[in-house]
């Protein structure tokens, strides 16, 4: 539905985005991740067509920004990074104002209304915009993206500004939304982007450096692959068991941490999970497994490692040979 | 086009700067028809509009101050730029909505010859070929404050500016009779607003001093158009 093609853009002599591509499919949510700085807003505001890009191309579906750029922002709704709301005006005014201005076909009234009851701003609908709490002129920004139904969302942080009930509110808006269209947002909260987001892109100094489905993105990228284990048995056989299972690199014991109960950290296979055969394990030894635990990064290690060593720990999951190549040059 | 000259509209009597603008000029209106009133005789109501004219021109930097740096500022214009509309219908609704408080109030400045022509006859040639100049004068000064506006994001340098050149278009020809420099008096012809609207003011609708506004009007709503399609550029 989205494509970007080596997209770099130049402020000046500051690169701000470096050869940035990625696809986005139909009805898929992705998370945009990245410090402050890292190109976030600039990629959102290339694909929206508020900024050009240096070099490179942005097609939205099939459609090139450049040739049809009219046709394209008729496809997107946008919620930039600050709401771009009329102070002066009020709600009700604000959304008819951008309801024309997109020249949306809906019938209005209904439409309004069913945007205002979604992100819940029916009891702010007669007043006037540069009254509202930050919270409501968010959610007033997001309605606007809304308005004439388009079938490419692109927020960035959305949910800035709102209290911890309205952010739920809000992912879960945009959760439903991302069922019948095509979500793209920015966010630097990382539980944010783990619970809405189906794939997660990481951007760093302008450079794409991770690019994977949430749920295996950490796992892929983890160096090492280790489960820590608390079992109560004799310390030197349960460590010996475990080395003879299938798949397993490296058992070290860490001691005993409780009255005969040790720790053990098993080190496995990249792609191994032999959990369920240490369970096994353990049950026919009749050594009572007390916890096991994934010691792959967390998302959150993860972020930390690709965006503040640079380039040097830069990984790519995507089957781009020649970009992998390069970079795992790189990291050599 | 229509909505953003709808939202223009509602934005200059929203706030008070429509309200405003209007009244002054209306107010300076009646004070001069007063001393119309107190020397009893119409021939001098020419010089009324030719005064009103100069104020006209001074409230001009006012109306148009706001009209592109706003958005900037505010960033409403991400969500102009975003949307399905050409920058060349933004900016032509914004410079028709200045356009439009400025006619409205040169308009209401009619009302006091009308209400005198029921006692008197005032000379509505004239008085027509003044309210024609100042509309297109006016219009064409408009769409160069609306440009000088698109170069900032601030609404005090862009009134500045476009008082500067408002002020300097009113006085280039004073400039040029003291200079005895061929090109310099040249130059100054080509680009003199005030020998084109002296030709309305003495009662002549000169088709070639109104297409001279136009054009004006024309070249800067593209160059404005153009200031922002490059700002994606930068």
């Amino acid at each position: 539905m989205v494509e970007v093609r080596n997209l770099t853009k130049r402020y000046g002599v500051n690169l701000a985005l470096d050869n940035v591509s990625f696809t986005v499919e139909e009805g898929t949510i992705v998370g945009f991740l990245g410090p402050n700085g890292a190109g976030k807003s600039t990629t959102m505001n290339i694909i929206t067509g508020y900024l050009s890009a240096t070099s490179g191309e942005v097609l939205v579906a099939g459609k090139n920004t450049l040739d049809e750029p009219l046709e394209v922002k008729k496809l997107i709704g946008y919620l930039p990074e600050q709401p771009p709301l009329y102070m002066d005006m009020t709600v009700k005014e604000y959304l008819n104002f951008m309801y024309d201005l997109k020249k949306a076909k809906l019938p209005r009234a209904q439409h309004l209304q069913e945007i205002c009851q979604l992100v819940r701003i029916e009891e702010v609908f007669n007043r006037l915009v540069g009254n509202l709490s930050k919270g409501y002129k968010q959610r007033v920004g997001i309605a606007q993206a809304l308005i004439g139904n388009p079938p490419v969302l692109i927020l960035d942080e959305p949910t800035v500004g709102l209290d911890p009930k309205q952010i739920i509110e809000i992912r879960d808006l945009i959760k439903r939304l991302g069922k019948n269209h095509t979500v793209i947002l920015s966010s630097h909260i990382l539980p944010e982007v783990q619970a809405i987001c189906e794939r997660i892109i990481v951007v760093n100094n302008g450079r794409l450096v991770a690019d994977g489905a949430t749920d295996t993105l950490a796992h892929d990228l983890s160096k090492d692959h280790r489960l820590l284990l608390r079992a109560e048995g004799p310390e030197r056989e349960m460590v010996h068991a475990l080395r003879a299972l299938p798949r397993i690199v490296e058992v070290v014991s860490m001691g005993e941490k409780e009255p005969g109960v040790y720790e053990i950290s098993v080190e496995t296979e990249p792609t191994a999970d032999p959990r369920k055969d240490i369970f096994a394990l353990m049950v026919r030894k009749g050594w009572p497994l007390m916890a096991l635990k994934n010691m792959d990064l967390t998302l959150e290690d993860l972020f930390l490692q690709l965006t503040s060593t640079d380039a040097a720990s830069a990984v790519h999951t995507e089957e781009t040979a020649v970009e992998d190549a390069e970079i795992f040059e790189r990291r050599e | 086009m229509k909505a953003i000259y709808k939202r223009e509209m509602r934005a200059f009597f929203n706030a008070p700067v429509g309200y405003v603008c209007v009244a002054v000029l209306i107010a300076l209106y009646g004070f001069m028809y007063l001393q119309v009133m107190a020397m009893g005789s119409t021939s001098v109501i020419g010089s009324v509009y030719s005064t009103m004219f100069t104020f006209g021109m001074m409230i001009i930097p006012i109306i148009t101050m706001r009209s592109m740096s706003d958005d900037q500022k505010n960033k409403t214009d991400q969500a102009l730029l975003t949307a399905p509309v050409g920058v060349g219908s933004i900016v032509l609704g914004k410079f028709l909505a200045c356009v439009t408080v400025f006619g409205f109030a040169s308009t209401l400045g009619l009302l006091p010859a009308v209400a005198l022509s029921f006692f008197s006859s005032p000379p509505w040639g004239e008085i027509v070929g003044y309210y024609l100049g100042t509309i297109l004068y006016g219009g064409a000064m408009v769409s160069i404050g609306v440009f000088i506006s698109s170069l900032t994001i601030s609404q005090i340098i862009a009134a500045i500016g476009t008082f500067v050149v408002a002020v300097a278009l009113m006085y280039i020809d004073n400039l040029a009779s003291v200079s005895s420099n061929a090109v310099f008096h040249a130059i100054v012809g080509w680009i003199s607003f005030n020998s084109r609207y002296t030709t309305f003011t003495q009662g002549m609708f000169s088709i070639s001093s109104a297409v001279f506004f136009l054009s004006v009007m024309a070249v800067f709503v593209f160059l404005t158009a153009r200031r922002l399609e490059s700002r994606r550029w930068n």
